[in-house]
């Protein structure tokens, strides 16, 4: 068995290897900044993710968002019966991550507003709030942060937000406008889904757990 | 130039992590290879995958491996209760055994359950799968299958005898070997300690720690003592758990080399 | 070179990804093994975007090729996918941790387990 794995295994490895070897030709790169220029966005990356290949973006959000909404439903029949520890009260802590919130969603807003200039978007944007969300968490408790945030306005927020992307995905693609605006207003909406949805996750498992 | 260095960091980290034997030091060393994966796209002139990857890489995924580890890991413990080595001490247990158990717990970053059986369940237990180590004053019997830890405290078999009568022993446990055909059996000390001091058994197989506490209490003066030889009290573990084993025994081995054990011997047992 | 350099590294991580993923027998360990061979397929991507003397694909940085975007685009997403497979799939091992008590997927395969009510009654 082993030996069979370490064969298939060495084929793949060797299967990559030619496709790096330079035996085949490889496609010459379009010059994609015009492209870009055309759309009103520098980031190349970006027009692609936002302009050229929409499609697969709004379908990488619905596969995101059904995940999100399978391990919602997954850890809701696994909820922790014990009692939760109470958090330890740390003044300090708390003060403090409360502090650091703004900046980092300072940060995470100024990532997907920028996201059309230089590197960045929607995607990383949602990831640092998420991060910054989960240290927040860390700190303060999950129990306390989550009746802070109040749970089913983030749903109606995470639905909502995918409800206009797909509105104006659809808006572009039907009208064919283009330009800075759609882009802020596209990165935006996908930073908030990917931060409630990577929130929602982190909440759910602490809970099934009991603590952070 | 940099690009080698990022290389070599990430993959020496993901040999690191993929190597380990402890998952948390895996996922910890999982969360610091897609740092330096995100390092290295820099260097590949890709910063918007860079950015993505560190947040998402070493924030998210390390978070959400951790929470499960806390949910999936449990070490569930079957176990005859034994006086000082593990048992119920009101609420809580405690116990030599116990704290061993606990420091293993910590160190495989489960939690840790115990349940209480009668010594003769705890093979079966193990074997089904329903349990992860068998300890409670554990003293092996041939042909059980299981795998054995590290002595944790060493001990005699003796065969004692205050008056005339049958000869008791626990059953499942390593005396009742030595049982003579005529013997009846109990399910745990304790129930054959009331019937050597009702006197409905007139000796009995046992180790020289029960027979301690015994005569400690005053239930039972012997008269004759016929040595066994010497055995150990240890840790049981079911077949093909060889993981576990291992990181038990050089648990166990870290608290002998340290003088712990011994500390911890002479606080519970004396 | 640094493309290279980044292919070479991509293959050795796909490799060491699926070899744990075959040899350990431990569920979590699986996930760990197929999240670095997963890392090591976007490394692949973004290294075969690369050119020698490329600068990133961001429009007035200047002359000179610039890496090639698309596989970045693509990739750009799938990390974030990834991260929602992979709390999915921990999902459906603290499921089957909860009702068969082990991880080993040996004695997953060898044992019927009973599913517990709470999960949902009988299978």
């Amino acid at each position: 068995m082993r030996a069979l794995a370490a064969v298939a295994l060495a084929l793949l490895l060797g299967l990559l290897g030619l496709g790096v070897s330079g035996i085949f030709p490889r496609p010459g790169v379009p010059g994609g900044e015009e492209v870009a220029e055309a759309w009103g966005a520098k980031n190349v990356v970006a027009t692609i993710v936002l302009g050229v290949r929409l499609w697969d973006t709004l379908f990488e959000i619905l596969v995101y968002a059904m995940t999100i909404a399978g391990v919602k439903l997954g850890l809701r029949r696994l909820r922790w019966e014990e009692p939760l520890p109470p958090v330890a009260e740390t003044p300090l802590l708390r003060r403090s991550a409360d502090l650091l919130l703004g900046p980092a969603a300072v940060f995470a807003l100024y990532v997907a507003s920028s996201g059309h200039l230089g590197p960045g978007g929607g995607f990383p944007a949602g990831a640092i709030l998420g991060t910054a969300l989960l240290l927040l968490a860390l700190a303060k408790g999950v129990e306390r942060l989550s009746a802070e945030l109040r749970e089913p306005t983030l749903e109606w927020a995470e639905y909502g937000s995918i409800v206009v992307i797909l509105a104006l995905a659809g808006a572009l693609l039907l009208l064919g406008r283009r330009g800075t605006a759609y882009f802020i207003a596209a990165n935006l909406l996908i930073a908030v889904e990917v931060a409630i949805g990577a929130w929602v996750v982190l909440h759910r498992f602490a809970l099934s757990r009991g603590e952070v | 130039m940099g690009t080698i260095l990022f290389a070599a960091l990430a993959l020496a980290l993901a040999v690191f992590a993929l190597t380990q034997r402890r998952l948390l030091w895996g996922v910890i060393g999982v969360g610091a290879h897609s740092l330096a994966l995100a390092g290295m796209y820099l260097f590949l002139a890709a910063p918007d995958v860079a950015l993505t990857q560190a947040a998402v890489g070493f924030g998210l995924v390390t978070f959400i491996y951790l929470l499960a580890l806390r949910r999936t890991g449990k070490l569930t413990v079957v176990a005859a209760e034994t006086h000082p080595l593990l048992h119920q001490d009101g609420e809580r247990i405690t116990g030599l055994e116990w704290e061993i158990l606990s420091q293993f717990a910590r160190r495989l970053h489960r939690d840790l359950e115990v349940l209480w059986v009668p010594r003769a369940e705890i093979p079966r237990l193990l074997r089904a799968g329903e349990a992860d180590v068998g300890a409670g004053g554990f003293l092996a019997r041939y042909g059980e299958g299981l795998l054995l830890s590290r002595p944790i405290l060493a001990t005699r078999l003796a065969t004692v005898r205050l008056g005339p009568g049958p000869v008791g022993a626990v059953a499942g446990d390593q005396g009742q070997d030595h049982l003579p055909p005529t013997g009846r059996t109990y399910e745990d000390h304790q129930e054959l300690g009331g019937a050597l001091a009702r006197g409905e058994v007139g000796g009995a197989v046992t180790d020289l720690l029960h027979l301690h506490q015994w005569t400690l209490h005053g239930d039972v003066a012997p008269t004759e003592t016929a040595d066994h030889g010497a055995t150990a009290f240890r840790f049981a573990l079911a077949p093909g758990e060889t993981d576990l084993l291992e990181a038990l025994n050089e648990l166990l081995a870290e608290l002998e080399a340290s003088g712990e054990l011994a500390e911890l011997v002479r606080r519970y047992v004396g | 070179m640094e493309g290279l350099a980044g292919a070479a590294l991509a293959i050795a991580l796909v490799g060491l990804g699926l070899w744990t993923l075959i040899v350990r027998r431990n569920l979590i360990w699986k996930l760990l093994g197929l999240n670095v061979g997963a890392s090591g397929a976007v490394l692949f991507l973004v290294s075969l975007a690369h050119r020698p003397g490329a600068r990133p694909p961001i429009a007035g940085l200047g002359p000179g090729p610039s890496a090639d975007p698309l596989p970045h685009a693509l990739v750009l997403t799938a990390i974030v996918i990834d991260f929602a497979t992979l709390a999915l799939a921990l999902v459906y091992v603290i499921f089957l941790t909860e009702s068969r008590r082990t991880q080993d997927v040996r004695r997953l395969e060898r044992e019927e387990g009973e599913w517990p009510e709470r999960l949902g009654g009988s299978r």
